[in-house]
């Protein structure tokens, strides 16, 4: 297990330095793509709790966040209230309503989960689409920053913004690795390996799921309030359901369940994004079939690639992660049973 | 408007022929879906597929019959193609891994049609039945009459094989229990091929169907994808009847929402989805008992 962790700790620094590094060397176009790279992450990081550790995938994630941008949009806009407070009561306000959905999604399993949450997502998606106070479909501009001068920061700045995010990032990062190596983690894990065996072991597994879909919620709705200040603009597309696959495949990507293959997974899609699309109007056929490939490759993305060539290279005896790659595998099983 | 007997047959026909499109759409998807457990999100992009290669063909040939029969072959070839690379592969990876894979070909299917088609929309114009015909003092167009023929005569076909064929009979048995079927002899792999190829000559046809009335985009499939899955689930996965009752009942949500509240008629069709899974998770007529 440690060495494992190990590794993937290395990974997550490593990407985190790497962002670091470009950030010194980043001009204007460069903070914006940090900044985004930033929010994606914290929100893959929310899907891998529940998709990678609790094993519920959802294709209604970015419904949250998108709540979670509209309703801090309408407090700090429409209300009034200050930033600051507009993104906790967003924040909160859209944890309360993943609990809800939470505690009625976790009925059904499997493909309907898929489905259900897809149905919900899209209602809320509809419910911003047809809302003219909040801009409908034309979305809702004139969204201010968090005032954080008083300590020194001045988030209008670019620099200031993107390296912000990035350290919100490491900080969720660091917390969610806590949170997986608790006693609650360890519950995930066990939810995903055989819910049935949970069960049976006398724990509430309804109530376990319907925390980790909150949780989860909570986290996706603070990215929200972070995208709308970064965009300044927000729009319904941000709870349409192919942004939730495209968060899903930012997971996948990375490693699900790795918690550091989200982030590398997002900095990945992000960055691939603005260098394709500057060079070929396809991007779109790119980034599916790198999907395609790496699903069918059948390790666990970046993460489950680098594990494998690490265990690989020549010269000693890498032992570590190598009895976790059958874990991994084992873990795979388990899906293709569900 | 509403005590007007012509507004509620145009509503009605409306509903019925947008039901026709997404039997056409779902009778593939839930069969295989019953059948072997498999999530196609591609689906969708095969409607596209066959509005815009019956466009070409219609094109080419200057008539759209030509695109009614061509665009439905070459829909199934393509099926056949993504079968052998990427669908017999996934079969057994769960269904995460087959929503992430058939995902992926959404992206690849809509930009190869992007780079082939164009973004722009393209219509037909010497299609059959561009008529109209006057009911109730409400103009009609034929051409929808026409798609509702279709529709229909494409499900009696579809029962009577299913009913009375030797491979429907497989089709059934391998719906019901796979294994089983199996070991009294049945090729359950070769089955689920040709259901598969079927499903994907419907999506085409429905796409050339669909062409004269609606024009034709790459990215059309994405839209009518949601619809034609809430239709699956709601119908019951693997049956036939479930995929024309589930179309009946989500065209006439949307047609008859669009009209009375306009604000919520997508809404309406997701709530019914978010309904049957909660109170009747096996959809209102599953193919397994």
């Amino acid at each position: 297990m440690t060495g494992r962790a190990t590794f993937r700790h290395l990974f997550a620094a490593a990407t985190f330095i790497a962002l670091g590094v470009y950030w010194t060397q980043a001009g204007y176009f460069g903070h914006e793509i940090l900044a985004e790279i930033a929010v994606f992450a914290i929100l893959a990081m929310s899907l891998d709790l529940i998709a990678g550790y609790a094993g519920l995938v959802s294709l209604g994630h970015a419904a949250l966040f998108g709540t979670g941008a509209y309703l801090f949009a309408f407090f700090s806009v429409v209300l009034g209230w200050p930033v600051g407070l507009s993104m906790v009561a967003a924040t909160a306000a859209t944890g309360m309503i993943a609990l809800v959905v939470g505690s009625v999604v976790t009925r059904v399993h499997g493909i309907f989960f898929i489905m259900i949450t897809l149905a919900i997502g899209e209602m809320g998606h509809e419910f911003f689409f047809k809302n003219r106070t909040l801009g409908g479909d034309d979305g809702f501009a004139g969204i201010e920053r968090l005032d954080l001068t008083w300590i020194g920061l001045d988030l209008n700045t670019p620099a200031t913004f993107s390296m912000t995010l990035i350290v919100v990032a490491l900080v969720i990062y660091l917390a969610l690795n806590r949170l997986i190596a608790s006693p609650f983690g360890a519950v995930l894990h066990g939810l995903h390996d055989n819910t049935t065996r949970m069960r049976a072991l006398g724990l509430p597994v309804r109530r376990y799921q319907t925390s980790a879909f909150a949780l989860s919620g909570t986290i996706a709705a603070f990215a929200g309030t972070l995208t709308a200040q970064h965009t300044m603009f927000i729009s319904p597309k941000l709870l349409h359901w192919t942004l939730s696959g495209e968060v899903l495949v930012m997971v996948i990507l990375g490693g699900l369940g790795t918690l550091a293959g989200p982030v590398v997974g997002a900095a990945t899609l992000v960055f691939l994004r603005h260098e394709l699309s500057d060079m070929t109007q396809y991007w779109g056929f790119w980034l599916g079939l790198f999907l395609v490939l790496i699903v069918m490759g059948g390790r666990n993305g970046i993460i489950g690639w680098a594990e494998w060539a690490w265990r690989k290279l020549p010269g000693g005896n890498r032992g570590a992660p190598a009895d976790e790659n059958t874990q991994g595998e084992e873990k795979g099983a388990a899906d293709a049973a569900r | 408007m509403l005590s007007d007997g012509g507004f509620w047959i145009v509503q009605i026909l409306n509903s019925l022929q947008l039901a026709m499109l997404l039997f056409l759409l779902s009778v593939g998807l839930t069969v295989i879906f019953g059948l072997m457990n498999f999530v196609n999100l591609a689906h969708g992009s095969l409607y596209a597929a066959g509005a815009l290669i019956g466009y070409s063909v219609s094109m080419w040939t200057g008539s759209v019959w030509w695109a009614y029969l061509l665009a439905p072959v070459a829909v199934m070839a393509l099926g056949w193609a993504l079968y052998g690379l990427v669908i017999d592969r996934m079969r057994k990876a769960g269904p995460m891994n087959q929503v992430l894979v058939t995902f992926g070909l959404i992206f690849v299917l809509m930009d190869v049609q992007r780079y082939i088609w164009g973004t722009d929309q393209v219509g037909v114009q010497n299609a059959p039945f561009s008529g109209s015909i006057e009911i109730l003092g409400q103009i009609y167009p034929e051409y929808r009459l026409f798609i509702i023929a279709v529709g229909l005569g494409v499900f009696a076909l579809l029962y009577l094989s299913l009913e009375y064929t030797r491979l429907g009979a497989e089709v059934r048995a391998g719906v019901d229990d796979a294994e089983t079927a199996s070991c009294l002899g049945v090729n359950v792999e070769r089955t689920f091929l040709i259901v598969f190829l079927i499903g994907c000559a419907l999506a085409g046809l429905a796409g050339a169907v669909a062409l004269p009335a609606f024009s034709a985009e790459a990215g059309m499939g994405i839209a009518i994808l949601i619809p034609t899955l809430v239709v699956v689930v709601v119908g019951g996965l693997g049956s036939l009847t479930g995929a024309l009752a589930g179309s009946l009942l989500i065209a006439t949500t949307l047609t008859f929402g669009q009209v009375f509240l306009p604000k919520f008629a997508g809404i309406l069709m997701y709530a019914l989805l978010v309904v049957i899974l909660l109170v009747r998770p096996q959809g209102l007529f599953p193919a397994r008992s």
